[in-house]
């Protein structure tokens, strides 16, 4: 059920900079429509990890939109390393994407 | 041999002119083309339909590209125009500037979904979409000129609130092909709702004049 | 007192100025905030969809659509949405993306065309549409190429000048063709920037930026759906899918787009 993210992740020095983004309904449970309120589902944890450390740990809440976007810098970055996310939702659905480190232009 | 060639080149000749032959269709033969299309997009009652027959003016008003209005036209446009006002039957032209301030900031009314017109009250002034009302209001368009200060700026007089009238029953009197709708010659808006609009517009005590 | 009324006019002189009037959005903090948004564009997570959709054996017929002529022969994708509306000789019209999906559709599939029409436009915070997710599968086969729109077969010029003609035809009680809103600099409609469409950057930007996000609805749209949204708007009836006249008005606007560069989907509001 969970789609895939789009993750890039461009080396700017020795940072990278990693932009995801997800798809996700993110609803915040007092949407209604003709069959009543939608009820709550939003992504309630993203963890971003570089070649395996977590370097974010983040809780998110219902307030964020729909298809959300992350943007992160990881210091200490190489070309090549790995960067995978993964989103947790509260009905227990997972994704996990990964990407390498691309060089920089 | 001789024959064939012959055949051959006819066909190239032909086929050469005939793609040769394509080019812009003029004025008229562009009308019947793109009114027929007109006609036959539209999913709609023969009542809806209505909303796409062009009225005289509006025939007028449509020039295409660097296409001039004559003197003419616009004279008679103006004519039109003023003959299609209709004034409200108490003869009060200035109502009540809060409810003025509600329509003008209402950008709904009459929108079609599905064949269905939709549900509301009553039409939208649309002011909001393209004028600048109250000062320090960010949520404004600028299609047409600023409204800020409008009765400040001239005063609430009767004939003040006469031309106020009038111009918005019927942009086109004093502005002939406006791009602001003719709200209440077209019937968008009510003459006692644009008596609410007059007063939002010089009512000294309307947002826009403070 | 005297003193006290010069104070309070300075004051509100100042507050009047801190308060300032409305902006444009080009230079001040939206277009910041816009420029991210079409940077990190949730789009393109549509275009994987559209291209399963492509490759997949779909319909009563059973086949992909990877033999669907766009204009550049069967299978040719790369630059071929880039070129559209065009005259096709198999229909004898010229049609615009969304109608050539549809002829495919029909055509090699099988599929309905009354029922692909009906499921053509998403709802607002759903997967969307297979028409959706198409349309920009094969759009983003020309990111980076140049639009271009040639006019060689009569119905060509026929579509391009009904099409100028449409775009300035003013009717119903709004008074409007698309040149009231469209046909100047600068301008918006409270705080949503207008295209200048009569001016080549805005023409450009109209032929290069379609399909698009659409904010907030959460969903890729195409042109079939703006236009409907634009007449929804001028107060017109429901505009039919796939007509001669969104293609004739599709036509003008890509014509004088023409040498823009494609890149979708677009970012719209």
């Amino acid at each position: 059920m969970a789609d895939p993210m789009k993750i890039r992740a461009t080396l700017q020095g020795d940072t990278a900079d990693v932009r995801i983004l997800m798809r996700h309904p993110m609803e915040t449970g007092t949407r209604k429509t003709s069959s009543g309120v939608v009820p709550l589902h939003f992504i309630q944890s993203v963890i971003v990890q570089h070649n395996g450390k977590t370097v974010l740990d983040a809780q998110w809440s219902q307030a964020i939109s729909q298809n959300p976007f992350l943007g992160v810098r990881v210091k200490g970055a190489k070309s090549g390393d790995k960067i995978s996310v993964t989103w947790t939702d509260n009905k227990g659905d997972k994704r996990t994407d990964e990407v390498a480190v691309a060089a920089g232009s | 041999m001789k024959k064939t060639w012959l055949k051959w080149s006819v066909y190239a000749a032909v086929g050469l002119i005939a793609a040769g032959c394509a080019s812009y269709p003029d004025r008229a033969t562009t009308q019947q083309l793109a009114e027929k299309m007109v006609f036959d997009a539209f999913s709609a009652s023969p009542e809806h339909m209505k909303r796409l027959v062009q009225d005289r003016s509006q025939q007028i008003c449509s020039k295409i590209g660097d296409e001039k209005l004559t003197q003419a036209e616009a004279a008679e446009v103006v004519k039109l125009a003023r003959a299609s006002i209709k004034y409200p039957a108490s003869g009060k032209l200035v109502g009540d500037w809060k409810t003025g301030d509600k329509l003008a900031h209402n950008g709904a009314g009459d929108r079609i979904r599905n064949g269905k017109v939709e549900n509301r009250k009553e039409n939208g002034a649309l002011c909001q979409n393209c004028h600048a009302l109250a000062p320090g209001e960010i949520n404004v368009g600028n299609v047409g000129p600023s409204l800020t200060g409008y009765g400040k700026q001239r005063g609430n007089s009767e004939a003040i609130a006469k031309y106020t009238y009038e111009k918005i029953y019927n942009a086109w009197v004093y502005f002939p092909c406006s791009n602001m709708p003719r709200l209440g010659a077209t019937g968008h808006l009510t003459p006692e709702q644009i008596t609410h609009m007059v007063a939002f517009m010089i009512d000294p005590q309307s947002p826009i004049n403070k | 007192m005297e003193k006290m009324h010069s104070v309070c006019l300075a004051f509100s002189a100042a507050a009047f100025l801190a308060v300032a009037p409305p902006v444009m959005a080009q230079g001040n903090d939206l277009s910041v905030g816009r420029k991210m948004l079409v940077e990190d564009n949730p789009g393109e997570l549509w275009i994987d969809q559209g291209k399963d959709l492509f490759y997949q054996k779909r319909g009563p017929k059973n086949v992909s659509l990877e033999q669907c002529d766009f204009g550049m022969g069967p299978g040719k994708l790369e630059g071929a949405a880039a070129r559209l509306p065009r005259y096709f000789a198999d229909t004898d019209r010229v049609e615009d993306l969304e109608s050539r999906l549809l002829t495919c559709m029909t055509s090699l599939q099988g599929f309905e065309r009354n029922a692909l029409i009906k499921q053509a436009i998403g709802r607002p915070r759903t997967k969307g549409s297979d028409m959706e997710a198409l349309a920009l599968f094969v759009t983003s086969k020309s990111n980076g190429m140049k639009v271009n729109v040639t006019l060689s077969h009569q119905k060509e010029y026929d579509a391009y000048k009904a099409g100028e003609y449409i775009f300035y035809r003013r009717s119903g009680q709004t008074d409007f063709g698309c040149v009231q809103c469209h046909g100047e600099p600068d301008k918006r409609i409270r705080l949503q920037d207008l295209l200048h469409m009569t001016n080549k950057a805005g023409a450009q930007e109209v032929a290069s930026t379609w399909p698009a996000y659409r904010g907030a609805h959460y969903i890729v749209r195409t042109m079939q759906w703006r236009l409907n949204d634009c007449v929804w708007q001028m107060r017109l009836p429901d505009l039919k899918y796939g007509t001669d006249y969104s293609i004739a008005l599709t036509t003008f606007l890509n014509h004088r787009g023409n040498d823009a560069v494609m890149n979708v989907p677009g970012f719209k509001r």
